[in-house]
């Protein structure tokens, strides 16, 4: 795969005309979807070279808030100030799947092996299987972030005060609390589920060893990272809030004593990163940042390549295609870059 | 608090002990037809008309950082709010934040202090406090929370006048001033006030202090000025204050003062300070000290810059910036206030003229 090329990738790039919430691509990889806080969900080919105009739906009254592609892989998944957590079918259909009682959907996760759905709506987390609707919480604050294990058979939810992890089969059970103090904000199982990642508002990330309960600080951040990837094979965390692409080596002992791995992206002027997406088969990283930029982190050769320079706004959505071919990248002021990396001729 | 930039928006905090007047303002605020969009975060979401606004349900989460340090506690739920209104396509001219009755303001304010992404994108406008004229006194004697209150702020309505003698009005008054004598008063009844005088004021932009708060100059002006209000100091008949019914009445002495630590002061240097020597005592005096001060706030002259040097505080956290140059002919004063408890004002007074430029 060449993350770069003189020419450059075929890309496209369409202006949504609001802030990009979260995108996600169909099972298939023919579609891709973004969320806006216009409260719109816009479907277009994940192909950059088709011209079709991209469709748009009206998902929330407010802003979106939360986005993720459906368990069923062809459908996709809004949260939203308006309390609503919406589904929207690949014809555009809107469908309401939860109405929160106050406050907002502004978390969404799900599962596509076991059919699962999980949404934030305050303190509480509904919990929609195939055997029913659960509601798990209260948690000791509002939720903030959440995430299925790799199996589905746990949903992890960050909150206040550390995090809850629950037993999706058997959402009565108590749950499993893992505490360290402060407010976490986003979390991610490493993909060898092994490991339970949470970023928290103290520019710090912290780890937990699931099969001990041991854990682990890693600080130094320039501000809170909002973004958090895990590289396919688990060997690699990474994250945003910082200037450099840290990350963290979690093969053989871990990372406790051992300084992470900085690969410093191309440029004269350090820029934030504020979104990190691992591929899906290789230890390849994307790296949006503050500016807009996206380059790709190869953690193998160590180096940083830029894919498209700045646009002026953070980006603030970014992820592969589920064959690790293509990627979509979205902006605060809602530009959405879409880009091919198949090799050409 | 960075001040001046285009794309911030002006957060007002709404504070005010339980029964003052503060769901009535609020729902003045929801209801009238202003013309602007504001976002209104609220604790309780009774049923008014809403005209335009945004209206958000929230609780009150306070959290405390991993360091343990109390002064760093913020107010989780905003960061989360603001965060998610900040997505929204539609431009806010503002953002209301209510407060519970027995709220500590703090938290509030700090979070704008020290979430990056929340300071980034919005701008502390002023903490605006309602008081009960009738009740204030009593409220005093039995809450601390009710003193924290007009301790921070920098505008207070002092409401339910209508209920009150001029006497007491003017009593509860000097009450209100020997606690905090910076802050804007309004006197109001059933919260009726012109909503352009608290929105948007840019009380913490330290430039505007100096032009719409006479009592700051005022009190500046006279250099160290430290309230007690148990008793009154003598010297206080020298001042020439354009604002005689703030000075405690002679019929004030039969209202009976809880023992109450809070005072304001401010301090002068009639030029340039060093700005290597003032960052390292303020912050010093704020690591030390910022238990017991809830604001400060200063406008400093510094030699060789033709800009002003804004300060403000919130207990240990501050904020710097360069503000407006100073004009031909100003005075070019540096000048400091600091409002809490245990204020020991000699001290503060010393180190602050050690920060002066020697001549």
């Amino acid at each position: 795969m060449q993350a770069n090329g003189a020419k450059g990738p075929p890309r496209r790039s369409v202006e949504l005309g609001a802030f990009v919430v979260g995108i996600a691509h169909d099972a298939a990889g023919g579609v891709v979807a973004a969320a806006t806080g216009a409260g719109k969900v816009v479907l277009l080919p994940a192909d950059p070279l088709a011209q079709d105009a991209p469709r748009e739906v009206e998902a929330h009254r407010g802003a979106s808030l939360a986005f993720c592609r459906g368990p069923s892989g062809a459908d996709f998944l809004s949260g939203g100030d308006d309390g609503r957590l919406v589904r929207i079918g690949a014809d555009l259909q809107a469908t309401e799947l939860l109405k929160a009682r106050r406050g907002w959907i502004d978390g969404v996760a799900a599962h596509a092996g076991r059919s699962m759905i999980a949404a934030v709506a305050g303190k509480t987390v509904h919990l929609v299987t195939p055997a029913g609707l659960h509601e798990l919480g209260p948690h000791p604050s509002s939720v903030a972030d959440l995430c299925f294990s790799p199996d589905g058979s746990r949903l992890a939810v960050a909150h206040y005060g550390g995090t809850t992890i629950h037993l999706t089969q058997k959402p009565a059970e108590k749950p499993r609390s893992l505490a360290w103090k402060g407010s976490h904000i986003a979390i991610r199982y490493s993909p060898n589920s092994k490991f339970l990642a949470t970023s928290t508002q103290e520019n710090a990330l912290h780890v937990w060893r699931l099969a001990s309960g041991a854990d682990m600080q890693m600080q130094g951040y320039a501000t809170k990272a909002k973004s958090l990837a895990w590289t396919h094979d688990g060997n690699w965390l990474v994250s945003g809030g910082v200037e450099l692409c840290v990350c963290w080596g979690f093969a053989g002992k871990g990372p406790e004593g051992q300084p992470p791995l900085e690969l410093q992206p191309p440029g004269d002027e350090p820029v934030l990163i504020t979104r990190v997406a691992a591929h899906p088969a290789a230890p390849f990283v994307l790296l949006g940042f503050a500016d807009g930029q996206v380059h790709v982190a190869d953690i193998a050769k160590k180096r940083v390549t830029p894919l498209d320079g700045p646009t002026g706004s953070p980006v603030s959505a970014l992820e592969w295609s589920p064959d690790g071919w293509r990627l979509a990248a979205g902006t605060e002021a809602g530009t959405l870059r879409l880009f091919d990396l198949r090799p050409r001729g | 608090m960075s001040t001046g930039e285009p794309d911030q928006i002006p957060v007002t905090v709404l504070t005010g002990y339980l029964g003052a007047g503060k769901t009535t303002l609020l729902n003045r605020i929801l209801t009238e037809h202003h013309g602007k969009k504001y976002a209104v975060i609220i604790n309780e979401f009774g049923a008014v008309g809403i005209d335009n606004d945004i209206v958000v349900d929230a609780d009150e989460e306070i959290f405390e950082m991993n360091n343990g340090c109390i002064c760093c506690t913020v107010r989780g739920d905003l960061i989360r709010i603001i965060g998610g209104l900040m997505k929204r396509s539609d431009r806010l001219d503002g953002m209301i934040i209510e407060t519970t009755g027995l709220a500590d303001p703090a938290p509030v304010a700090q979070t704008f202090f020290s979430d990056d992404e929340t300071r980034a994108r919005t701008k502390l406008d002023a903490i605006v406090t309602v008081v009960d004229a009738k009740f204030f006194p009593a409220r005093l004697e039995d809450s601390h929370e009710a003193e924290d209150q007009v301790a921070f702020a920098d505008v207070i309505l002092l409401n339910k006048t209508d209920l009150v003698s001029p006497e007491e009005l003017k009593a509860v008054e000097a009450q209100i001033r020997s606690i905090n004598k910076f802050a804007t008063i309004h006197r109001t009844r059933r919260s009726e006030i012109d909503l352009a005088t608290i929105l948007d004021r840019g009380a913490f932009d330290l430039e505007r202090i100096l032009t719409v708060d006479p009592e700051f100059l005022d009190a500046a002006k006279h250099g160290d000025d430290h309230h007690h209000h148990d008793h009154d100091h003598d010297h206080h008949g020298h001042h020439e204050h354009g604002h005689a019914e703030a000075k405690a009445p002679a019929g004030a002495a039969h209202l009976t003062r809880h023992d109450s630590t809070i005072s304001s002061i401010s301090l002068t240097i009639d030029g340039p300070i060093d700005p290597d020597r003032f960052r390292m005592w303020i912050s010093t005096v704020l690591r030390e000290k910022g238990q017991d001060i809830l604001r400060s706030k200063g406008v400093l002259s510094v030699e060789g810059e033709d800009r002003r040097l804004v300060f403000q505080g919130v207990h240990m956290l501050m904020d710097s910036n360069w503000g407006q140059p100073w004009r031909a002919g100003d005075g070019r004063t540096s000048k400091l206030v600091f409002i809490g408890r245990n204020i020991d004002g000699e001290a503060l007074r010393r180190g602050f003229l050690a920060c002066a430029r020697p001549a």
